[in-house]
Order: C-alpha cells, then sequence, then structure tokens
C-alpha cells in the first residue's frame, strides 16, 4: 500500500484546484469575488466582501491562498493581504487568522469556497471590532507563516 | 473573545516526517515529484551513489517509535473494507445523489470499477485518495467519525 504521495499526489493536487478554479469562477458563494489574475495555480487571491446588516457591512478584504504540495490533505495557508485586514477577534494585525478548520480541523472535504464562507461567518458574528488580546504578543513572535502557529482555539462564538 | 496562543508541535505532522525517514524508496519517489530540498537529495551532494540506499542504512536516524505507529496504522487502513465502485447502488437512501457519485476529496466523480474504500460510517472514498487522508487523521473526512473506534469495537467482538 502506498503510504505517501507518489506521481499521483501532483496529479490529484492539479486536478482539484482546476476543478475549484472553476468552481469558484461560475459559482461563487455571495460575497466572495474570485478573478483569476493570479498565474500560479499554488497561490490565490480571493475576496470577500462583508454581509449587508453586519459590522463589517461592504467592506473588501482579500485573502491570499497558498497551496502545499499536500493539498487538499494539508490545510492551505490562509492570510488577509493588502492594505487593511479587518479589526477582529481572531485576526491578526499581520494578516494571521485563527480559525480551526484552517488548522488540526481542516478536512479535505473543506474548499477554497468553503473556506471563505467560513471566514466571512466568523466576520458576520463579531459583536465588537476588536483585535486580538494578544496581538501585539503575537505580532513579536509571529512565525512567517500561520502553519508554523499551532493554535489554541478558544471560542466559537466570535 | 479569542485568546489564540500559539505553541510549537504537532503530532499528525511528525508521523508523516517519521515515515518518509524510515522508508527509503519513498523519500526517493517525494524527491523526484517535488524537487524540493529533502535528506536524500543532501546524501546525493555527498555520496556517489544515487540510487536509493537499501533498507536499514538510515537506522541511526529512523525513529523507531513513529515507525511502529505507521505500520499500526497501515494495519487499521487495511481493515476496512475496500471494493469497485459498481454505480451509486449502496447507501441511496440516507446521502445526497451528488455526494456518493464524487470523490469529495478529488472531487472527481467515481467511474465503475474504480478501487474505494468504505469507511465504518458509510461514506466512500477513492481508495488512493483515502489512505493517504487516513495515514495524517483517523477520522472521516465528511462527518470526522473517528475510524478507529469502530474498528477497535470490531476486534473486541471478533
Amino acid at each position: 500500500m502506498s503510504i505517501g504521495r507518489t506521481s499521483n499526489g501532483s496529479v490529484l493536487l492539479a486536478k482539484r484546484l482546476m476543478r475549484e478554479k472553476r468552481d469558484i469562477t461560475e459559482n461563487a458563494p455571495e460575497g466572495v469575488v474570485f478573478s483569476d489574475s493570479s498565474d500560479s495555480l499554488m497561490r490565490w487571491n480571493v475576496d470577500i466582501v462583508g454581509a449587508s446588516g453586519t459590522l463589517y457591512e461592504n467592506e473588501r478584504y482579500t485573502l491570499r491562498f497558498k497551496f502545499s504540495a499536500a493539498y487538499p490533505f494539508e490545510a492551505p495557508e490562509v492570510v488577509f493581504v493588502g492594505e487593511e485586514v479587518p479589526v477582529h477577534p481572531h485576526v491578526y494585525s499581520n494578516g494571521h487568522i485563527c480559525l480551526s478548520i484552517l488548522g488540526d480541523q481542516w478536512s479535505p472535504v473543506l474548499s477554497v469556497s468553503s473556506v471563505c464562507v467560513s471566514i466571512l461567518s466568523m466576520l458576520s458574528s463579531c459583536k465588537e471590532k476588536k483585535k486580538p488580546p494578544d496581538d501585539s504578543a503575537y505580532m513579536r513572535y509571529a512565525p512567517s507563516t500561520p502553519r508554523n502557529t499551532t493554535w489554541h482555539f478558544h471560542d466559537d462564538d466570535v | 473573545m479569542g485568546n489564540c496562543l500559539k505553541s510549537q508541535g504537532s503530532d499528525d505532522i511528525s508521523l508523516l516526517q517519521g515515515g518518509s525517514d524510515g522508508n527509503p524508496a519513498h523519500q526517493q519517489s517525494r524527491s523526484e515529484s517535488y524537487s524540493s530540498a529533502s535528506p536524500m537529495n543532501e546524501s546525493q551532494d555527498h555520496l556517489p551513489f544515487y540510487y536509493p540506499p537499501p533498507e536499514g542504512s538510515h537506522g541511526n536516524q529512523v525513529n523507531e517509535e513513529n515507525q511502529i505507529r505507521i505500520a499500526k496504522r497501515i494495519g487499521l487502513i487495511q481493515n476496512l473494507p475496500t471494493g469497485l465502485y459498481d454505480g451509486c447502488k449502496k447507501n441511496q437512501e440516507s446521502v445526497s445523489l451528488d455526494s456518493i457519485c464524487t470523490c469529495i476529496i478529488c472531487m472527481v466523480e467515481f467511474a465503475l470499477e474504480d478501487p474505494v474504500r468504505y469507511l465504518p460510517c458509510m461514506h466512500t472514498y477513492h481508495k488512493k485518495c483515502i489512505d493517504d487522508w487516513l495515514m495524517r487523521r483517523l477520522a472521516c473526512p465528511s462527518c470526522l467519525e473517528p475510524v478507529d473506534a469502530a474498528l477497535l469495537s470490531t476486534f473486541d467482538t471478533s
């Protein structure tokens, strides 16, 4: 039995990413805007727009997805990029997001679309625009990629 | 409020890394597929051979405990029933047509005679796709039902 990645792995990766790209281009969920501007299959930028009636109404932010060779068995690296990142208790000033499905709760049934919807719903359920309590401490020691941070998820309500 | 702290270390990743250290053939296939820096590439720089070293020459580096864990996990996975896809005949009542006709990991529709594996929760995936995932996490990607719990109860009654 093959336990690891063979050449089959990279074929699976490319096929799946192309399928996801097609799905999100043709069928983007509400509030998710994907414009196929990047030249790389392994790195996408996706915009999300805050839902109406929430604190982030009409605010537009950009998420950068980076896929490793192990995608979809490993979570993609997802960070907010651009001049502004949302002020939210789970979003650090460097764009890193504390969200369980991007860490140990990742499952290969999740996709770029569903991750965007989860992040939008994380924004929608926020009651007060506030930075994470340990933002300044995290910024001092934050690794370059949030994938090197093992998060402790305390609260799913916000 | 979210109090997201960071810490280091992750079990599942160390398990996989142990796997590649312990299996030279596997390592070779990885370094071929993803020409990233790997222990195999380093050793090629210093040694005059270009073929995988014989089994056991990595003895010093091998983490025996990890090898045992990998072997146990392979054993567990191999006890899960497999079959050839026979055209959506199974579990038709409970799951929507779309989700039983498509392997949700690679997002490709099942073709007749595709090798598939059935999990105890009755979710079905391509054998190649699900085996790769189960080496990382012993839970169904769709419902997160732990796979080993069901297997262990099978062993107890037999």
